[in-house]
């Protein structure tokens, strides 16, 4: 994503507009004193895996290259990365 | 409206390509409430044609039904409400989806939303907004707003939604239907176009409790292709455990909360008071701070599953790029709406380097102290509840211009969507205006049986 | 100034970032075939790794255990608790617009190699962790379009990032080696340089001797040889000094080696680096290893090549018998393993040392001849029998080799003791029947000299009589034995 410099004004200005909506305290006072560990997933799992075995997902090349605008040689083309 | 069973009932003695036909002609009159994106009626004819054969069967046999077109499945593009997959053919379906059709169920169309699921009204979907079922001057709601309508609308007995932060309860709170958000997990998130991958989720509007449990119950369960389900839980139960705690959201309840809202919520805990079940007030303190964390989190993780839409491998490709960097420029701006800039806009930001500690881990810290606090709360009551929204369904066009006021209504659905819990919408009643109130019923991780059981047993006297 | 002169003049620090490809059968995170070689583009393509909407990561359990091996192989701790995070930028061969990879808790944590140098010493590079990443995808580029091939997206590596203790280009070839056969033995990799199993990254500053901060370093990227490790390190080091000489800075930077040209040249600023925007990966939930589990996966390892060289010193290999050894078990592995003989000997250090011994001399040699073959019989049986004839003198050690070089190739073993004596090659160790021999040879007039010799002190001479038996005998009598029976007699 190209970014201007009137763009990041803008989600800043977002931000900040929101944090004092709600006081963005976040309780820092209180995550600073219990040392809170942060949650970044509320899934109670681990240790979740697959056998190293292949499986066919029923979608072949050629459905997937179908899928974008230009392609060439079986592979998708695009204009020439520098 | 009609259940699954009055439709079981009309395909026995008629047929299922008769009642697919119907549901089809039902969609096509009500088609000035832009709920649908489209109709996959060539191949719901086909698959009703072989359930009148035999050939394919199952609890939901020839029912009928919708999904919100983030749902990746057959027979018509799955666009998001976005020029971007405007024209995308999606080569697999949903898991949702296909448990659903492995039950005998019909997919008949995709309904509209904002795009991306960006959004509370549905006025952010490229291809114009749905309106009210009881108000055509007023929102869907959304994000989820055409799948809220064509169920309340009586075009299919269910409709499959996603709810983030209130994508499913907002709408269905809108349009007097009931809506499920179930607890993180219950249903496989695979197949279905990724917005915030910690609270995603995926769930059900239908005309009462019992038809979105039997729903539930056919969607939910581990599916390996997604890692993040959990092992089979969701068991539908005949009767609500008696005398149950319940407490109503003090937040929730301010004069900032529209009079004849709070007034809904109230008659419905002097309904179960009536039942046998306790209610009185409390208080949760990190409440004050959920809309700043989930705009903080939720943006930051939609910046990220938004990145895979460059205009490459698939989607809209800018017609007049020269160079590469045109190419992802011009593909994204035209191929996302406003709302999907700002949000990926804000993601970055609070994931750049310099700003991750301070706003988006900070932002988590403060989420660990929301769940802890939902935790202690459910060790002394069963079930939460409080409004859906501060108001009813709002006029379109009133909040388009001021985003933020736009983000302060989600306080309400926010929170249990950070923790991870089930909550659902309820009908509770109409404004003197006709305008539906819901009602939202908050319950412990995966209580998701003993809420439906619950907001089933007060079903009938509306 | 010289060569010599500069380098006492200035150091050169060096940090290496090695990117492995895991021997799994499926990718990372999606269940399409691992193995790319040969296959036309995009035919090992999930719908995953194509990064469609909708789709989720699935955990490669072997990736998981290979990380494990690979922990034990770098002397460091397997971390409990480890995740995944997302690595955001836009590039073509990166399907969903960010790599998934460890950031903020690797799998692997702080560790340490011993390479050997040619000269016998060794230098200890301490690794600062090792983490799990999906690799990306392959471009190539036409006219004014490029291609984007992604069968390699997807496809499972563990990064292990040195700490910058190397100050030689020759301590860099012997790292980047030294992590070859580390990786290659604990069965991590299949260590097939050609097809990019192992890449490495070399970061390189340099700064005047005594000074206490570090140069601006440059890296160089994507080397896929450890000769051009060294010569790459060799070359930015003479290419930094020499702007520094001329009174310029260095540009932190990404450089590329050209090996045609045998040079480094800048490809894109790295002070424009990228804000990768690491993010948790919520798709992905927690691998949680107990002590036992890892305890119990790294005790699968076979043995690494530190402990191999502790063994073949104590059987009696010096040093380049056993790099040759090491380097030939690598190169063959896929048909055949030379070191598992010798393990199964390990408890008889006389017949480990003559099977380790027999690979560096006869076999190794054999296999590197371009128009040997190697077949299905059992080697192990072959050299076995052979050392049980030579060591029951039956078999000199001349013709033991003769008779392997004669068996090696062949699609069955007959028995071999038979095949020898058919062919001849069983010599006599009998006293009886040597006896006569020695005999008519020490009578015969022809010798005469040289027994008078031997009586007179000239014990050199006896070489002359023995051969005259091995003659008499056609090469059958025990030469050992002759020489016996001749002092006795004299």
């Amino acid at each position: 994503m190209l970014y201007t410099k009137s763009m990041t004004q803008i989600s800043r200005d977002d931000v900040q507009h929101l944090a004092q909506l709600s006081s963005l305290q976040l309780g820092d006072d209180e995550i600073d004193a219990l040392q809170v560990i942060p949650t970044y997933q509320v899934s109670d799992r681990q240790n979740v895996w697959r056998n190293d075995v292949v499986i066919d997902y029923g979608v072949t090349r050629e459905q997937l290259l179908d899928l974008s605008v230009e392609s060439d040689q079986h592979q998708v083309k695009v204009p020439k990365v520098l | 409206m009609s259940t699954i069973s009055d439709l079981k009932q009309s395909i026995s003695s008629s047929t299922a390509v008769q009642v697919v036909k119907d549901a089809i002609a039902k969609a096509d009159s009500v088609a000035e409430y832009n709920a649908l994106l489209s109709l996959t009626a060539e191949r719901a004819l086909d698959r009703a044609a072989k359930v009148d054969a035999g050939d394919i069967t199952g609890p939901l046999a020839g029912v009928p039904f919708i999904v919100k077109d983030n749902f990746l499945a057959f027979g018509a593009p799955t666009t998001a409400a976005s020029k971007m997959l405007e024209s995308f053919n999606a080569p697999l379906q949903a898991t949702a989806v296909e448990r659903l059709e492995a039950a005998g169920a019909i997919c008949i169309g995709k309904a509209n939303l904002d795009a991306f699921a960006h959004g509370g009204s549905t006025e952010n979907s490229a291809f114009g907004p749905t309106k009210n079922a009881a108000d055509q001057t007023r929102v869907a709601g959304g994000s989820s707003g055409g799948s809220a309508v064509v169920t309340a609308l009586d075009v299919v007995p269910f409709a499959l939604g996603t709810d983030t932060g209130g994508s499913i309860r907002q709408p269905a709170s809108f349009n007097g239907v009931v809506g499920v958000k179930p607890t993180y997990g219950t249903v496989s998130r695979y197949g279905v176009v990724a917005m915030a991958s910690s609270t995603d989720t995926i769930g059900v509007f239908t005309t009462d409790a019992a038809d979105a449990e039997l729903v539930m119950s056919v969607m939910s369960g581990k599916d390996e292709r997604d890692m993040t389900t959990l092992d089979d839980f969701f068991t539908p139960q005949l009767q609500p455990t008696s005398g149950q705690k319940i407490g109503l959201i003090k937040e929730f309840m301010t004069d900032d909360v529209d009079a004849e809202v709070r007034q809904s919520v109230n008659q419905y805990a002097d309904r179960l008071r009536t039942a046998g079940h306790t209610v009185e007030e409390v208080s949760l303190s990190m409440l004050q701070y959920a809309i700043a964390m989930y705009y903080i989190i939720v943006p930051a993780e939609i910046s990220s599953n938004l990145a895979r839409y460059d205009g490459i491998r698939y989607g809209y490709r800018s017609s007049d790029v020269q160079t590469l960097a045109e190419l992802y420029g011009k593909s994204r701006d035209e191929g996302f709406v406003a709302e999907n800039k700002r949000r990926i806009m804000i993601g970055s930001y609070v994931l750049s380097s310099g700003f991750f500690d301070a706003y988006y881990q900070q932002a988590q810290k403060a989420r660990t102290l929301l769940i802890d606090e939902f935790n202690k709360m459910f060790e002394q009551y069963d079930v939460l509840i409080g409004p859906v929204s501060p108001t009813p369904a709002f006029k379109l066009g009133e909040n388009t211009s001021d985003p933020v006021k736009m983000y302060l209504a989600d306080v309400m659905t926010v929170s249990p969507s950070l923790a991870g819990l089930p909550a659902i919408s309820v009908p509770a009643g109409k404004t003197a205006a006709g305008l539906p109130v819901g009602v939202q019923l908050i319950g412990a991780r995966k209580s998701d049986g003993q809420l439906l059981a619950l907001a089933k047993s007060l079903e009938g006297a509306n | 100034m010289t060569s010599t002169e500069l380098l006492e003049k200035y150091d050169m620090t060096i940090g290496i970032e090695c990117h492995v490809q895991l021997a799994t059968d499926t990718k990372l995170f999606s269940g399409a075939d691992n193995d790319a070689r040969g296959k036309s583009p995009n035919s090992v393509v999930s719908p995953i790794d194509f990064g469609l909407p909708g789709m989720l990561p699935v955990l490669n359990r072997a990736a998981v255990d290979l990380a494990i091996k690979a922990g034990k192989a770098l002397n460091a701790p397997i971390a409990n608790v480890s995740r995944f995070d997302r690595k955001h930028y836009f590039y073509p061969d990166l399907p969903k617009g960010y790599q998934t990879t460890q950031m903020y808790d690797p799998i692997i944590q702080a560790g340490y190699i011993d390479a050997p140098l040619d000269d016998g010493s060794t230098v200890r590079v301490r690794i600062h962790h090792a983490h799990m990443e999906e690799d990306a995808g392959k471009l190539s580029h036409y006219g004014n379009y490029s291609l984007v091939d992604l069968n390699r997206a997807g496809t499972p590596l563990i990064e292990i990032v040195s700490e910058p203790d190397i100050h030689s280009a020759a301590a860099a070839k012997a790292y980047a080696t030294e992590l070859y056969r580390l990786m290659t033995f604990a069965g991590v990799t299949h260590g097939d340089l050609y097809n990019g199993n192992m890449r490495f990254d070399v970061n390189l500053s340099v700064a005047l001797k005594g000074a206490i901060e570090l140069g601006k370093r440059a890296e160089v990227k994507n080397l896929n040889s450890f000769r051009s490790v060294e010569k790459a390190a060799e070359y930015e080091f003479h290419r930094q000094v020499a702007l520094l000489e001329r009174g310029e800075a260095i540009v932190q930077e990404t450089r590329g080696w050209d090996d045609a040209k045998q040079i480094t040249n800048s490809q894109r600023s790295k002070e424009d680096a990228q804000d990768y925007r690491y993010m948790p990966d919520a798709d992905i939930p927690p691998i949680v290893l107990t002590d036992q589990e890892i305890a119990d996966i790294q005790a699968t390892v076979p043995r690494l090549p530190g402990e191999w060289r502790v063994l073949l010193k104590t059987i009696g290999l010096d040093s380049l018998q056993t790099e040759t050894l090491l380097d030939a078990e690598n190169e063959y592995r896929t048909t055949l393993s030379l070191l598992d003989i010798v393990e199964a000997s390990s408890d008889n250090t006389e017949k480990a040392k003559f099977i380790a011994l027999w690979h560096v001399n006869t076999f190794v040699p054999l296999l590197r001849d371009e128009s040997f073959i190697a077949t299905s019989i059992d080697y192990t049986d072959l050299i076995t029998q052979l050392y049980d004839l030579t060591k029951a003198s039956k078999l000199s050690s001349n013709s033991a080799k003769a008779v392997f070089i004669e068996l090696a190739g062949s699609s069955e073993l007959p028995d071999i003791e038979s095949y020898a004596t058919e062919k001849g090659y069983i010599q006599e160790s009998d006293e009886g029947a040597i006896a006569a021999v020695v005999d008519e040879v020490l009578a015969d007039p022809a010798s005469a000299k040289a027994v008078a010799d031997i009586k007179a002190g000239n014990d050199k001479v006896i070489g002359f009589l023995v051969g005259q038996i091995m003659k008499k005998s056609q090469g059958k009598a025990n030469p050992a034995l002759a020489q016996k029976l001749i002092r006795e007699r004299l």
